[in-house]
C-alpha cells in the first residue's frame, strides 16, 4: 500500500494571539505541526507497520519551521517527503491546497490519503474532503479508526451524528481523521538522528507540472480580509471559603440573578 | 432577492431547532427560504418544515438514505439547491453538515466557509465572520464565488418564535449509493440520553471527577435538572466515557442556558466547545484554573463536597 499524509505548519495554540489593526501579530509565535496531522502521520506509520505501507508526507511551505515539523515526520516513521515550495503559495484558500495536493496525488499513485481532519490555524476542515471530490475518490471525515482489509479496501469508524459509523472503502480513498484515533508516538532518538539526513523532495508549482493559474490562484474563492480580536467572556463572580455557605449562594444566584435554573 | 437553502437537521426522526435558528436569520435579512430534508421516512415532517420558516421544502426520503453517507447526501443537497437555484447553503453545525458542506460545494464549485457565526450581504457582496485558530481570533472573510455553502456554529443564530413559512414540497428522486464507501452500521452509544445540542443545561466532567464514582455523582445532579452530560477530552481518553460526549473543539459545540464545568481546567480546546453558552458555572478546587476566567460564578472548592450540596441546594428551590 501506498500512502500520502499531509502535513501543515500551524501557529502554537497554546500561546498568546494578539490583533492589531485587522492583522495577528506575528512577533514571538511559534510555529508546530497541526496537531490532526501528527495523527494522521501516526496513522500512516501504524499502517505501514501492521500491513507493509510506503508513506509519504507532503507539505506545502517553506523556511525552517516547515523543515522542522517534516523532519518530525521523518521521526515519527514516514519514508519519503516531499515539499511544495512556491512564493505563490502564501495565503492560498482551501481549494487551492487541495488542487496542489490532487497534483501531487496523480504524480505518484497512491492507495490512500491520510489528512487531519482540520488545521489548527483555520479550523476550516474542507481541505480533505474537497480534494477527494476534485479525485472523485470515497472519503470518509472524522474517522478514529482504521484497519485494512485485504489490499483493495479499509474499514473505517467514523464519529457521526447518529453514533459510531462503521464504513468500507474501496481503495484507493481519501480519509480524514480525528484526535480520537490514536495516541502520536514521541520519535525515538534514533527516529531523531535519521530524520536529518533524509532528503526532502522540494519542488516548486512549475516541477510538480502545474502554474498559479492552473490551479485558479488568480481567482480564489475566498479571501480573508481582516482578522478581529475574539469576544472574550469577562470572569465573573468566584466563590471561596465554606462549601455549604458558597454553593448555597450560588444556586441562589443561578436562580434568581441568571435565572437559568 | 437571495435564495437561502437550509439543510434540515433531522435525529431521530425529528426535527432539530437549529434548522429554525438558521431560517430565522434567513428571513431576517429578507431572503428567500426554502429547506432540504434527506433521510428516511421523514416525509410527515412537511408541517414542521414549513414551520420553522421555510417556504419550499424539498424532501429526498428514501429507505437507502436511513444511515448517513456524505456523498449520496450531498447529492441530494445539489439537486435541492439547483431547483432551488439557491445562492447560500447552510447547515447547522452537526457532523453531517461539516462532511457535507465541502462536498457540495466542490461539486458547484462554490466556495465552503466553516464555523460561520454572522454574514453580511452587501449588493450581492458576501462577507462571512468565523472563529479561527481555536477561537483565539475572528475572521472576516470576503466571498468571490457567488454561491456560498456554509456551516453555521451552533448558537450562533437565534430563533424566531414569530416566524412561519407555507408547505410547498418538492420531492427529490433518490440518489445513487456510494458504491465505494458502502456504510455497514451505526452503532449508537447515546440512545435514550439528552442530546447535548438541545438541552438547556449542559453538565460536563473533567479529570477532577476521577472516576467512575465521580460520573455517577454528577450525572445524579445531571439527572435532577434533566441536563446534557459532556465530557472534556480528558476523560474521553481515560476510556471513562464515549467519545461523542466530548465538548470542546474537536468534539460537540454548545451553547446551552447553563454550562457546568465539574473539575476541568478550561483548557482552550475545551473553551473553544463551550464559551457561547450564556451563562458558566464552573466548580473546581483550584483557584487559578483557566476555567474561572470564563465561568460567571465559580465555586472554589472540591467538587465531591460541593455536588452533593448543589443538588440539596436545587432540590429546595426546585421543590
Ligand atoms: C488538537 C487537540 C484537540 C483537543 N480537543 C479537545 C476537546 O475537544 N475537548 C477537550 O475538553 N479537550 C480537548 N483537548 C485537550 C485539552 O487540551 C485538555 O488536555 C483537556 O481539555 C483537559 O481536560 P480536563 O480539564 O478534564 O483535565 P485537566 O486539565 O487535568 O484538569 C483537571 C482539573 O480538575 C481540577 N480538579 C482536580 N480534582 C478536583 C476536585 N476534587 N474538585 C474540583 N476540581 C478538581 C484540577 O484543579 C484541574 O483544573 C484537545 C487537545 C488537542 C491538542
Amino acid at each position: 500500500m501506498k500512502i500520502l499524509t499531509t502535513i501543515k505548519k500551524v501557529v502554537d495554540v497554546e500561546l498568546n494571539i494578539n490583533v492589531e489593526n485587522g492583522a495577528i501579530i506575528e512577533d514571538g509565535l511559534q510555529y508546530v505541526m497541526n496537531a490532526w496531522d501528527e495523527n494522521a502521520v501516526e496513522t500512516a506509520v501504524q499502517l505501514k507497520e501492521k500491513n507493509k505501507a510506503e508513506t509519504t508526507l507532503v507539505n506545502i511551505g517553506s523556511g525552517d519551521d516547515n523543515t522542522k515539523i517534516i523532519r518530525k515526520g521523518f521521526a515519527m516513521g514516514i519514508d519519503n517527503a516531499i515539499q511544495i515550495d512556491d512564493p505563490a503559495l502564501e495565503n492560498s484558500d482551501p481549494s487551492i491546497y487541495a488542487r496542489i495536493i490532487q497534483k501531487v496525488y496523480e504524480n505518484g499513485e497512491y492507495d490512500l490519503i491520510i489528512t487531519g481532519k482540520q488545521a489548527q490555524d483555520t479550523d476550516s476542515g474542507q481541505t480533505g474532503i474537497i480534494l477527494a471530490e476534485f479525485l472523485g475518490l470515497p472519503c470518509v471525515s472524522n474517522i478514529i479508526d482504521i484497519e485494512a482489509v485485504g489490499d483493495q479496501h479499509i474499514k473505517v469508524s467514523r464519529l457521526g451524528d447518529a453514533g459510531t459509523e462503521i464504513l468500507e472503502l474501496e481503495l484507493p480513498a481519501v480519509v480524514t481523521v480525528s484526535d480520537g484515533i490514536n495516541e502520536p508516538r514521541l520519535p525515538a532518538m534514533r527516529g531523531i538522528m535519521m530524520a536529518k539526513k533524509k532528503k526532502i523532495n522540494v519542488m516548486d508549482l512549475a516541477g510538480l507540472g502545474t502554474s498559479w493559474e492552473e490551479l485558479g490562484g488568480g481567482s480564489p474563492q475566498s479571501e480573508i480580509t481582516e482578522f478581529l480580536k475574539s469576544e472574550t467572556r469577562q470572569a465573573g463572580q468566584k466563590f471561596e471559603g465554606d462549601a455549604a455557605e458558597i454553593t448555597a449562594k450560588v444556586v441562589d444566584l443561578l436562580a434568581n440573578e441568571a435565572k437559568v435554573i | 432577492m437571495t435564495k437561502i437553502l437550509v439543510i434540515a437537521d433531522i435525529k431521530d426522526g425529528v426535527l432539530k431547532g437549529s434548522t429554525k435558528e438558521l431560517l430565522s436569520k434567513a428571513k431576517a435579512i429578507g431572503a428567500e427560504t426554502a429547506v432540504a430534508a434527506i433521510g428516511s421516512n421523514i416525509e410527515s415532517l412537511s408541517a414542521d418544515l414549513a414551520n420553522a420558516g421555510s417556504d419550499t421544502q424539498y424532501i429526498a426520503d428514501d429507505a437507502d438514505l436511513e444511515l448517513f453517507t456524505a456523498g449520496p447526501f450531498a447529492s441530494c443537497v445539489v439537486d435541492a439547491a439547483k431547483l432551488f437555484e439557491a445562492d447560500l447553503i447552510w447547515f447547522g453545525f452537526s457532523e453531517t453538515g461539516k462532511a457535507v458542506a465541502p462536498r457540495v460545494a466542490a461539486k458547484i464549485d462554490a466556495a465552503c466557509a466553516s464555523d460561520i457565526t454572522d454574514i453580511e450581504i452587501d449588493g450581492g457582496q458576501i462577507t462571512i465572520t468565523r472563529p479561527a485558530i481555536a477561537n483565539k481570533v475572528m475572521q472576516k472573510i470576503k466571498i468571490n464565488t457567488k454561491q456560498l455553502v456554509a456551516v453555521v456554529r451552533a448558537g450562533a443564530f437565534e430563533a424566531d418564535p414569530g416566524i412561519s413559512g407555507s408547505e410547498n414540497v418538492v420531492k427529490l428522486s433518490a440518489p445513487e449509493p456510494d458504491l465505494k464507501a458502502v456504510i455497514k452500521e451505526v452503532v449508537s452509544d447515546a440512545s435514550g440520553e439528552i442530546d447535548l445540542g438541545d438541552a438547556d443545561i449542559v453538565i460536563s466532567v473533567g479529570r477532577g471527577t476521577k472516576d467512575q464514582a465521580g460520573i455517577d455523582l454528577v450525572k445524579g445532579l445531571a439527572d435532577d435538572l434533566g441536563a446534557g452530560f459532556g465530557s472534556s477530552r480528558a476523560m474521553v481518553d481515560a476510556g471513562l466515557l464515549a467519545q461523542n460526549k466530548q465538548v470542546g473543539q474537536t468534539g460537540k459545540i454548545v451553547a446551552p442556558n447553563l454550562y457546568m464545568a465539574m473539575g476541568i481546567s478550561g483548557a482552550i480546546q475545551h473553551l473553544a466547545g463551550m464559551t457561547g453558552s450564556k451563562t458558566i458555572l464552573a466548580v473546581n478546587k483550584d483557584p487559578e484554573a483557566p476555567i474561572f476566567n470564563v465561568a460567571d460564578y465559580g465555586i472554589v472548592g472540591d467538587l465531591f463536597e460541593v455536588v452533593p450540596i448543589l443538588r440539596e441546594e436545587i432540590k429546595k428551590i426546585k421543590g
